[in-house]
This record gives C-alpha cells, structure tokens and sequence, in this order.
C-alpha cells in the first residue's frame, strides 16, 4: 500500500466518486460520477494518475491526514483555498504528502464541488464496476454513504510523475438546452419566457437535483398534471406540480413523471452545477446537432 | 398537449432527450399494449446491439436509448430503431415468480373500504390472477406489476410517506408495486412480501425483469 489518509472534517455532501457505473438504469442505478466531470478530470493528471477514483468535496472543502506512506495529491474544480500543513497552496494544484502530513482545502470564491484524486486506485472494493457513491441507491464508495471525519481510505500503488494538462477553457453565458420530451405541453408562452426570463440557483442542491427559483412566476402556480414516467437523464430540467424548475443531477431518479421543458447539454453541465445558490441563470436553446458537434470537440 | 401528438402502437415517436439519448414512446398514457409494446422493443433493441448505442432501458411505456454522440448520429439511430420496431414479433416470454404476501399494511383497511371489500377479499382478488412486470428502475429493484381488474383500482395517497422497507407491497392505480430498499412512497401500503428484488452479492443484483410474471401467495 502506497499510503493511509483519515478524513478529519468534511462537508455535508462529500463522496468517494468515479467516472460513473454506467449502464445500470434497468437496475434503477444512475450513473452518478462527479458533479463537474472537467474539474475531475483536471485533478487527475495534477496527482500523477489519471484513472483512479477519488473525492468529491462541497463548498466547506475538506481536511484530511496522511497517516502512512506517501502519496501525490491533486486538487482541482471550482476555487477553493488550500493548504499543506499550513502552507497556502496553488488552486487547481498538486503536492506530495507523507505521513503526518495534512492537506486542507477551506471555502473559497467559486464553485459548490472540489476534487482530491492520488496517484493510485482508492483501496475500496468496487460494486456493479464502480467506486462512485450514489446517494440515493446508497451504494459505492464508503457503504453508500457520505465521508464523515474519522473515515480512513488507502491507496494501493505508486502512481506516477504528475502531468499538468491544459485548464479547460470556461465558458461563460446561458445555460444551453435542448428542448425537452414534454416541451410542447408547455404553452408558446411559457417557453417564451423560459428562455427570455432569468432563474435563481437556490440552496436545495444536491447530487440528486438543483432547484432553481422561478422569480418571473414563468411556470406559475399553475400545476400541470404529472404524466406516466419516462426515464430521465442528468441535465433533466423538470418542473414540479407547483411550478419549481429542478435541474436533474449525478445521482438523478431513474425515471420520473413530472414535466420536462428541456435538457442541459453535456457540455455545459459541469458549470451549471458549479453556480452556487444565489446565483442567477439564464437559458438558451440549441440544436442536438449544435450540442453533439460540442461534444466532438467542434466549434459551432 | 402531449396527448394531442399522434403516437400508434406500431408508430412509436422517437424523440432527442438531451444530446446522448432518446427515448422511443409506444404510448401517452399506461395500458398494456403500449407497455408490450416497449418491453418487447426494448428487449429486441438490447439484443440488436446497434452500433454507438450504450444502453437500453424499458420503461412503463417508452424505452431510454442512450449512445455515444461523439460517434453516433440520431437520425442514423433513429433508422435502426424503426426497423426494429418493424420486425417486432410477439412478446418476449418473461420467466415467472412466486411472490408471497402477508397483508397486513398500514393502508390496508382504508384500501379495503374504499374498494368495500373484507380483507380477506381483498387478498382474494388480488391474488387471484398473475400480473406482469411493467417496469422496474423507478429504485433499486423497485417493480411495478398490472393490471388488477375493475373494482381494483385506488388513486394513490395525498401524502408521501417518508420511508417504506424493502419488501414492502404498495397498490394504487390498479397495479401492485414492490420495494426492493428503503424508499419513500405515496402509494397505499397494504403489507410485506417475501421478495429482495435486489441483492448486490447475485448477478443480476435483480431476479425480476419487465416483462416477467408474477403469482402472489397470501403468506
């Protein structure tokens, strides 16, 4: 085993995560993986290896101890402070902690979600092909649940020579969609001003949804029937019987029966989950082909 | 309004849900033909492994279809998927199960005296003939089973109830459902069954697929 660390403070949503455990829906399991794939992908290649699971931390950060061996750490997603024993660190950033050390990444300007990953594979067995924590199937990572302080994690393997990849590139601007499975039960109205209107990012997020405050009383009060469930992605703008928009997250119900106006783009998911509450948002329309071509790493 | 867009059994629409999926619909509302309907594709779509396509997932009346967009175009999806739709033959056979029930739930006198039947009435009529999967993945293991007959029908609860256990047997809108894990429900809970649709040691993790069949034995 390369190193030991125990968690000694952590924040109320924070998980072991992964790329995700694909392919499980009829099992009634959604993939979950991180909230911002980028800022994960990015904390990867900090620590030396890539391809390993590691942690997922909220807007209060984390603290943790190196009780054993050495291991290079990390850290990307959002803009956190952190420190090594004290000493104030680069964000995104990495270092190499031994035993007795102790890294702490403290609230900082921007974001909702960080990410700690080591040059190494977390010492924790996979379930259904996976290490990443779903909340609401209470599955992976440690016992499905949430880190808390005392939590211990090893780390087999030595990892490698951390690289330092190009920060992707932040996007600013609306929100991008494509309009969604029950758009047209919405009147032209309504989806006028959905995409004219600006929402707010409130303080009910978590990993299963973001709910949003319609302050432009664009969805009403007026409730629309709930429809026969239909299986549901991330990214799912839906709207509940009482008019609040939710944005479907990582850890999103497999199917559902409320009212879906639209869908985030792949592309802009990870930044939208970043706005922390408070935040205002504003929506815009694309076409799938504009959103694949995205995807593809094509300008449009 | 939804119900407005002409969707036939053998027609079904098949629509973008954001920009690495899609969903083929066979039905606006639930009834056993469009819930055939969408197992069978399903089904037919998991054994045709197109190319580019990731998952397929049966749901009470459309199928999820997700693929990967950097390689696969919709509309080149979209084609096969009609010519599956196209060959569709009969229902794939579902395997069968015993499901044994004790009905002793929290909701079961309100249930049996809206429907105005004795309890043990009740269990008759509901055990009296199989019904089929009609999905599962609302949770973990979770399946909804249909249609019980007329004179079986209750609309769901006004309030949800925070957390039922696993194994727990709900009824609401002519269909039985069964918790595989602790889950919050506004269904009527009318008692507890024998089955764990949802083992993470068994591969499968679930014994119980859409599509399937299941007797229940009062316990």
């Amino acid at each position: 085993m390369a190193a030991r660390i125990r968690i000694d403070r952590s924040g109320p949503i924070t998980s072991v995560q992964d790329s995700g455990r694909f392919g499980q829906l009829e099992l009634g399991i959604s993939a979950s993986g991180p909230m911002d794939r980028v800022a994960f992908g990015e904390a990867g290649p900090l620590a030396g290896d890539g391809a390993g699971a590691g942690i997922e931390f909220s807007m209060l950060g984390i603290a943790f101890s190196v009780l054993e061996g050495e291991v290079s750490v990390g850290w990307a997603g959002g803009q956190f402070a952190v420190a090594v024993n004290e000493t104030a660190q680069a964000w995104p950033g990495n270092g190499l902690l031994r035993a007795g050390d102790q890294l702490t990444i403290l609230p900082g300007p921007a974001g909702n979600y960080g990410y700690v990953r080591f040059a190494g594979e977390l010492d924790i067995a996979p379930v259904l092909g996976s290490r990443a924590t779903n909340l609401r199937a209470r599955i992976g990572g440690l016992g499905g649940r949430v880190l808390e302080a005392g939590d211990e994690i090893g780390i087999l393997g030595n990892g490698a020579v951390p690289l330092v990849d190009d920060v992707a590139e932040v996007v600013e601007g609306p929100i991008r969609f494509i309009w969604g499975l029950h758009a047209e039960i919405f009147s032209d109205a309504v989806r006028q001003m959905f995409v004219t209107e600006r929402f707010r990012v409130t303080s009910m997020m978590d990993r299963m949804g973001v709910r949003l405050r319609d302050e432009a009383g664009v969805f009403g009060t007026a409730g629309i029937l709930s429809l026969v469930s239909d299986p549901v992605v991330c990214g799912d703008i839906q709207v509940l019987g009482d008019g609040t928009p939710i944005v479907l997250g990582r850890d999103h119900q497999p199917t559902g029966g409320y009212p879906r106006i639209g869908t985030v783009i792949s592309a802009d998911l990870d930044r939208f989950f970043q706005l922390r509450p408070n935040s205002e948002v504003a929506f815009a329309p694309v076409r799938l082909e504009h959103a694949q071509a995205l995807l593809r790493g094509g300008t449009v | 309004m939804a119900g407005q867009i002409s969707i036939s059994h053998d027609r079904p629409m098949i629509q973008a849900l954001g920009d690495s999926a899609l969903v083929v619909r066979f039905g606006n509302r639930l009834d056993d033909v469009a819930n055939r309907r969408a197992v069978a594709f399903a089904r037919a779509a998991q054994q045709a492994k197109m190319g580019g396509v990731i998952e397929v997932v049966p749901s009470l009346v459309s199928v999820l279809v997700r693929y990967d967009s950097s390689s696969t175009r919709f509309a080149d999806i979209a084609g096969e998927i009609r010519l599956i739709v196209h060959g569709l033959g009969q229902d794939s056979e579902g395997r069968e199960h015993l499901v044994r029930v004790r009905f002793d739930g929290a909701d079961l006198a309100e249930v049996c005296e809206t429907l105005a039947l004795s309890r043990e009435r009740f269990a008759a009529r509901h055990n009296e003939a199989p019904l089929r999967v009609l999905a599962t993945g609302f949770a973990p293991g979770f399946i909804y089973c249909g249609f019980h007959g007329e004179g079986m029908v209750v609309p769901r609860r006004s309030a949800v109830r925070p957390v039922v256990p696993a194994g727990a047997v709900l009824f609401a809108a002519g269909q039985t459902a069964i918790a595989a894990t602790d889950i919050p429900t506004g269904w009527h809970v009318i008692g507890r069954s024998d089955l764990r649709n949802f083992e993470l040691g068994a591969s499968p993790p679930t014994a119980v697929r859409a599509g399937d069949t299941i007797r229940f034995e009062t316990w």
